[in-house]
């Protein structure tokens, strides 16, 4: 079946005009000849007029796209005081348009308003800055009944959270470390090859390893692969109704869903961490034994001769174990904390990695800083 | 529409099987819809009828039979059904599906964008005219998270309705709406089936609405994981040789009734 472009042709009847639609009056076919024809004959009508009649050629197929340019045609022509006239129309026609025009009558007594939360951007400060302290002061005191035995935290739940963000996470940290190890001793080696110096790439790796990039890695890692986990799954929680639903039954959803996840990450951080500076040391020892020749045992004995300060380890794991901390606390917040449609859902995955790499950054630091200011380094 | 559709099928089901993974949940339905007809898809909860909806429309693959729509199959030789078939095709879902994103009239103008010819003004009357239909008028602007339940199957009924599609599938329209809200949507029903001869399936519980908008019904069980019974639903609720049928349907008039 060929479809004909929709077309009118106007007629003037001396009393009366008369319109009749001609082609296929389809959502898919367009109408930019018939709205040419329909402007340009009233553009050029002079003689008053008390009527226009229209009419449909009885082979055409039609869809709500014939009713729109009727409503419209309505409307141009109240306004100049011509009736419209649709008597002649198809009965099919007439009885939409008029179910229509019923239901169109009955205007909805809702308000366009949307009631925004103020844009003053001093006032969002404040109530975000609210909104994080109260989260934060919750998160402690269920921490706090957790130790009184009081808490709603199911242990089930903090122990199925260690594998997915502990043990899960170990092919990945192996890879991510022992990369860095090497690469690490590869860049070492050329610096300390000018001074004759290559055997002191085991003590830049290990040092370097368990002071910085063991945590920094392993908390990278975690950011975008936990703290992002957390903000979704919550996120979603919240978007179907599900934490609400919780706080009907009275559950506090800071005991029962946050505080088995950041306390995962709390334990779980570190364990990493130290697992992150062994295969890192192991990559340095890759590059150390096959590269550039040194023995195996003599790699280690320089590496243990750098690491004669149990500090050096317990410090980087010291910064994971608030790594961790942070990485769960953001993720849980941006999750509790999502708005109530999918795209907020995303913003909050996307910027709970941001806000916790940002922050893991800074708090290292400030870490290093103090460390320096303190003579622990 | 042309005014003389002659009365034939326009999907034939034929020994149609789907699952989910392994697990199957249909099994050997087969049944016609009929052009310009309204079938009601019934049965108990967890039965498997917006999973039919779902192998109807193309969303899940049968692991045995045929959907055709008017004569061709639905799923190629591809993987994929075929295009023009779809959008031929209007869905509401069970929870409205409206793209959470734009506000009513970008996830009504979104279709008539990208498959109509209509221009910017037209697309926006178009809208406007689909949202009054379902009674929601002067809410073009607002975003599904700030609409009622209720107020979100309507407007995704409207979405539906947007390209005035051939056949619309409809999953528990009703669910959600108050009695007035109910009755006009299956006054529409009826209106957009006698004047533009859109059929439907539709997934209903509502007893009432199943007597007054369905010319055919089909009753799907969860035992046997098939079509148990079908008919129109008045002479099923009188005929039927089931009991668990006649007692489905005569829940309306028992309460109606007292």
């Amino acid at each position: 079946m060929s479809l004909g472009p929709k077309d009118i042709r106007i007629t003037d009847e001396g009393n009366y005009v008369h319109c009749n639609l001609l082609g296929d009056w389809l959502l898919v076919i367009g109408s930019e000849k018939a709205h040419f024809s329909w402007g340009n004959f009233w553009e050029l009508q002079t003689q008053s007029i008390s009527t226009c009649k229209f009419t449909l050629s009885p082979s055409s197929s039609w869809d709500s796209s014939l009713l729109l340019f009727l409503f419209r045609a309505k409307t141009e022509l109240q306004k100049k005081g011509i009736v419209a006239d649709f008597s002649a129309l198809p009965e099919k026609v007439k009885k939409l348009l008029s179910f229509a025009e019923d239901r169109m009558a009955i205007s909805s007594s809702l308000s366009h308003e949307v009631i925004n939360g103020s844009n003053l951007w001093a006032d969002q400060i404040v109530h975000s800055f609210t909104q994080v302290s109260t989260f934060w002061g919750k998160w402690l005191l269920a921490v706090g009944k957790l130790f009184l035995g009081k808490s709603f935290m199911r242990f089930g739940d903090l122990i199925h959270t260690c594998r997915d963000c502990g043990a899960s996470a170990l092919p990945i940290v192996t890879l991510i470390a022992f990369l860095t190890g090497l690469t690490m001793a590869f860049v070492g080696s050329v610096q300390l090859e000018k001074f004759n110096a290559t055997i002191y790439v085991a003590d830049l790796v290990s040092l370097a390893m368990v002071r910085e990039m063991g945590a920094l890695m392993v908390a990278i890692v975690m950011a975008g692969r936990t703290g992002a986990a957390f903000a979704a799954e919550l996120g979603s929680m919240k978007i179907r109704e599900e934490i609400d639903s919780l706080r009907t039954f009275g559950i506090p959803a800071i005991e029962f869903l946050v505080l088995p996840r950041t306390l995962a990450l709390l334990l779980m951080t570190p364990l990493l961490t130290l697992y992150a500076d062994i295969v890192g040391i192991l990559g340095g020892l890759t590059v150390g034994s096959q590269v550039m020749d040194f023995s195996a045992l003599h790699y280690f004995e320089q590496t243990q001769s750098a690491l004669t300060n149990m500090w050096e380890i317990y410090s980087g794991l010291f910064k994971s174990l608030a790594f961790g901390l942070i990485i769960g606390l953001v993720g849980c917040y941006k999750g509790m904390f999502t708005g109530s449609n999918s795209a907020s859902l995303g913003k909050s995955v996307t910027s709970s990695v941001v806000v916790s790499i940002t922050l893991i950054v800074v708090c290292d630091a400030i870490f290093e800083i103090c460390f320096s200011l303190l003579g622990y380094r | 529409m042309k005014p003389d559709s002659i009365k034939k099928s326009v999907i034939e089901v034929s020994d149609l099987g789907l699952s989910y993974g392994n697990r199957t949940v249909l099994q050997e339905v087969s049944f016609d819809v009929m052009k310009g007809s309204c079938l009601a898809v019934m049965g108990a909860s967890g039965c498997g009828k917006s999973t039919l909806l779902k192998g109807m429309t193309g969303l899940l693959k049968p692991f045995n039979g045929k959907v055709k729509f008017e004569g061709d199959s639905m799923w190629g030789d591809g993987q994929l059904p075929h295009d023009e078939v779809l959008s031929k095709f209007g869905v509401l879902f069970q929870g409205g599906a409206l793209w959470s994103s734009m506000n009513l009239l970008e996830n009504i103008s979104l279709p008539l964008e990208t498959f109509s010819r209509l221009n910017r003004q037209e697309i926006e009357d178009m809208a406007a005219y689909k949202l009054s239909l379902v009674g929601l008028s002067g809410c073009e602007f607002l975003y599904p998270s700030e609409l009622s339940g209720g107020m979100q199957k309507r407007a995704g009924l409207a979405r539906a309705l947007a390209m005035d599609p051939e056949i619309l599938f409809l999953d528990e329209p009703s669910a959600g709406l108050d009695p007035i809200n109910s009755n006009q949507l299956d006054e529409l029903i009826l209106e957009l089936k006698d004047s533009l001869g859109i059929t439907f399936v539709v997934v209903t519980h509502e007893l009432d609405s199943i007597f007054s908008i369905s010319d055919h019904s089909i009753f799907l069980s969860n035992q046997s994981k098939t079509i148990i019974d079908q008919g129109k639903p008045i002479d099923l609720l009188k005929g039927s040789r089931l009991e668990e049928v006649r007692d489905f349907l005569g829940r309306s008039s028992r309460s109606n009734s007292k």
